[in-house]
């Protein structure tokens, strides 16, 4: 959804970012790296990180950008958290741009990659994933 | 006294968001689908205990979360199944697979209810996570109401993904028309639909802390937002890969 965002902007970004890199997550979206901070500390369950970072979005983008930011990553801690619960796989792993995003962030290292047939180069759907411990 | 009146905010918050809040706070109290309000709530509370389950946390640790031994810092509310569940849900998402699913049913825990506690668990989870997120304190959990379950079940279901049964994208019809428009769902969307409330109380959700359906398919700028969607889909991005998850 980033890259596809990014697209529609024509705005150039570096996905890295989403790894962590704080310079990377600055590159062409405003509040980048604060808005990275806050949602890894988050995440993390680091309290003394997150008021350091709830902090430093507050100061620099106010109290509106701050609830937003808040309210996307809650909701992103339940999305993970439904999609691994139930095992869902990747709707298509034959789309170009999702294939690229998934090569440039390396997540296929990530153990829910188990619940998409193909994900790690297996050619064999249905059965690893459904069994394996 | 209402519940989210958020009065130790030093800033004003949206008010759709204590609204949904407010909405699913009074359906987590009444009786669902396969659980009575009074487990509901127990399920709300486990949640709370996860985050400090000594045992969840040296799991957590191990190289396999099956051949580690122990007992969770619990309450004493729910069967043993669905406290390792909610706990596994909160704290170690990421190793859940449908064999521990299927033990679990022959532990008690059926898939219906297990879909249902996935949804009550992510949903109290991302409450509490956004109360966190902004240093506030938690809000009460509410009374649980008497009555009884329906055990509904949607009329059409599929086996096609995932460790559970899911209304295909075509079956939203009869009871499940108003889940998504047209014939096409996404995965996601279609996770929680064993228990179609369960769907809808996340869709509810969605709508309030990120976007709706229908706001989801703007690219650029929702205009009840002040982050735009390249800034939403980089916090997302970021949480996802702390998640580590693959989806």
């Amino acid at each position: 959804m980033l890259r596809v965002s990014a697209t529609t902007t024509d705005t150039a970004i570096d996905l890295q970012g989403v790894n962590g890199d704080a310079q990377s997550a600055a590159v062409g979206i405003e509040f980048g790296e604060d808005l990275m901070k806050f949602a890894e500390s988050l995440a993390r369950g680091d309290q003394a990180a997150l008021a350091d970072a709830r902090d430093a979005l507050l100061s620099r983008a106010g109290p509106a950008v701050l609830i937003d930011a808040a309210g996307v990553a809650a909701n992103f801690q339940r999305m993970v958290r439904i999609a691994d619960a139930i095992g869902i796989p990747v709707d298509d792993m034959e789309n170009e741009i999702g294939r690229q995003v998934r090569e440039d962030l390396g997540i296929e290292r990530f153990a829910s990659a188990g619940n998409t047939p193909g994900a790690r180069g297996d050619n064999a759907p249905g059965i690893s994933w459904r069994t394996s411990e | 006294m209402p519940h989210f009146e958020f009065r130790d905010a030093s800033w004003k918050i949206r008010e759709d968001i204590p609204e949904a809040y407010r909405e699913y706070w009074r359906k987590l109290a009444r009786p669902g689908s396969w659980w009575t309000g009074v487990e509901r709530a127990a399920i709300a509370a486990e949640t709370r205990n996860a985050l400090s389950c000594a045992f969840c946390e040296e799991r957590r640790q191990a190289l396999s979360p099956y051949a580690f031994k122990g007992e969770h810092r619990h309450d004493g509310r729910l069967p043993e199944a669905a406290v390792d569940a909610v706990h596994r849900i909160v704290t170690d998402q990421g190793r859940i697979t449908g064999t521990y699913v299927e033990q679990n049913v022959a532990k008690g825990l059926s898939r219906e209810a297990y879909v249902e506690l996935v949804g009550i668990v992510v949903a109290v989870f991302s409450i509490d996570e956004f109360h966190r997120a902004l240093g506030l304190d938690l809000e009460p959990l509410p009374a649980p109401e008497a009555g009884e379950i329906t055990r509904y079940r949607p009329a059409v279901l599929s086996d096609d993904i995932g460790f559970v049964p899911t209304v295909p994208p075509g079956g939203n019809v009869g009871n499940e028309a108003d889940l998504w428009e047209g014939a096409r769902a996404a995965n996601v969307i279609r996770a929680l639909t064993l228990v179609p409330d369960a769907f809808r109380d996340w869709r509810a959700l969605a709508g309030a802390q990120y976007l709706s359906f229908e706001r989801m398919r703007n690219f650029v700028q929702d205009p009840d937002r002040k982050i735009n969607r390249m800034q939403m889909e980089l916090i997302a991005g970021r949480v996802s890969a702390v998640n580590e998850c693959f989806y």
